[in-house]
């Protein structure tokens, strides 16, 4: 699962972007991890993230899904992602995390340097780290930029090209909010990563200065 | 996926949906997939909830208003139907579920999503260790998909580099000769949302490595997401951000970090 790795955008878009996640490792810390995944989720529950939850339930903008049922059948091997879009929350759900040492493997995405930053104020030292280096290849298949940066926001690659097109054309014509807009892509995403709130504001960011195509 | 044309209005909602662009409409006004594109990821039909409607109700419905040329602008995520079908998957398709379906767990790895760990778990597997780079090629993503047949033209390409397949990684399980990166023949036409080859290599390898990427990138019709990681130093400096930027490529600003909080901790100097 790369699937937060490679988000597209500009850094002050990136600003409002962080994923946090919990991950376990087989036969090391992975059996038994449930409760700990569980008081991971929590956790970040508390700090109200714009999106959680597990690729095995989905996430919790999925029609049906409870945020306390979703957390209660969570289990072992899974990964517990909670979207967040200021580095204060993370830093507080960092330092709450510490505090309670869970023992399960936790990651952050997000900007490299301000994660960094973050961990030194928790008193941590990161362990390991990945970048991105890019899309290569067929490059002339992708769409315009716009609507890679709703779609990288789900790395698993739920969210189709056309539906994003679809909901700026929505958002476009008054037919949705980019609230609503952004809560529909949402759905499609099955681990909690994508970030509504992110994908609201650059609708919003669209109306106000022109959609796809547009002189900017 | 499997559409059921008894049931099907043909409102196109599942089009929309769909991560490939695989369905479209017949003759007859009825949705079809196209097998060959199709990833079997689900998506449609675990994010389009089925309104259960009678089908003759729904049909005489959109035929009355088309006789006035009007339509309805039903919800994106309804379908009115319920038509969509999850289909038993045999082997080798059922390869399109375990690399395409995040909610589908890989049975080698026992890992939900694409299957892999990288870095997320290097505090306490010590996968990746000082002097090494752990490089992540995701063949298909975003958005466009891949035949196992270019996850095979990517690792045949990286083979004679001599890296290390991550032994714990989906693709590595279908690779059926390590040294040359050749996979198993009975897969290479099965179609994935996205696959990742991941290898570890010697820090003082990456430019050589990037440089094949940089050849065979344009001999495969799809696109590639590369990645880097390592462990890092003492004081938190990322070791290959070094080599990337002698090899010349640009890093992102945005990435992965592990914090380093896994209990066991694994310790490299009492491994």
């Amino acid at each position: 699962m790369t699937n937060t790795l490679h988000r597209q955008g500009t850094i002050e878009s990136l600003r409002h972007d962080y994923v946090i996640f919990a991950h376990t490792a087989k036969g090391i810390n992975r059996e038994g991890a449930a409760s700990k995944i569980r008081e991971f989720m929590k956790i970040c529950l508390k700090y109200h993230p714009v999106n959680m939850g597990d690729v095995k339930q989905g996430g919790m903008h999925r029609d049906g899904i409870a945020i306390e049922q979703l957390i209660a059948n969570l289990e072992d091997g899974t990964v517990g992602a909670a979207a967040f879009t200021d580095l204060d929350t993370l830093h507080k759900v960092v330092e709450e995390l510490i505090k309670v040492d869970l023992g399960i493997c936790i990651n952050i995405s997000g900007l490299l340097d301000e994660v960094r930053e973050c961990c030194r104020k928790a008193g941590i030292t990161r362990h390991s780290a990945e970048h991105s280096l890019g899309i290569w290849g067929a490059k002339d298949r992708l769409p315009e930029r716009e609507v890679m940066e709703f779609n990288t926001m789900c790395g698993h690659g739920m969210i189709s090209f056309n539906l994003v097109r679809k909901m700026i054309e929505e958002v476009r014509l008054r037919r949705k909010t980019p609230k609503q807009a952004a809560r529909m892509m949402a759905k499609c995403c099955e681990c909690g990563a994508f970030n509504p709130a992110r994908a609201e504001a650059l609708l919003e960011r669209m109306r106000e200065r022109g959609f796809l195509y547009s002189e900017r | 996926m499997d559409i059921d044309t008894t049931k099907c209005v043909g409102c196109g909602n599942c089009h929309i949906i769909c991560t490939m662009g695989a369905i479209s409409l017949d003759a007859d006004g009825r949705s079809v997939v196209n097998q060959d594109e199709c990833v079997e990821c689900s998506t449609c039909y675990r994010v389009l909830k089925n309104e259960g409607y009678w089908v003759w109700f729904i049909r005489a419905i959109r035929k009355a208003l088309s006789f006035f040329h009007l339509g309805h602008l039903a919800d994106t995520d309804l379908c009115p139907t319920g038509a969509l079908t999850p289909p038993e998957l045999a082997w080798p398709r059922v390869l399109r579920a375990q690399f395409s379906n995040p909610t589908v767990v890989h049975p080698g790895t026992g890992v939900p999503g694409r299957g892999t760990d990288e870095i997320k778990s290097n505090d306490v597997t010590g996968r990746l260790r000082g002097g090494e780079a752990g490089l992540v090629v995701e063949i298909g993503r975003p958005g466009i998909g891949a035949c196992f047949r270019d996850v095979e033209k990517v690792a045949m390409a990286l083979a004679p580099l001599e890296p290390v397949f991550e032994p714990e990684n989906p693709v590595t399980d279908l690779i059926a000769d390590l040294e040359t990166g050749r996979m198993k023949a009975e897969i290479l036409n099965e179609k994935v949302l996205s696959a990742i080859i991941e290898l570890k290599i010697g820090l003082e390898k990456v430019p050589a490595f990037l440089s094949v990427l940089e050849k065979i990138q344009h001999e495969i019709d799809t696109v590639i997401s590369v990645g880097i990681a390592s462990r890092c130093l003492p004081d938190g400096t990322i070791p290959h951000e070094e080599w990337v930027e002698k090899a010349g490529y640009a890093l992102s600003p945005n990435g992965k970090t592990n914090l380093g909080m896994g209990r066991p901790l694994f310790r490299e100097d009492k491994a």
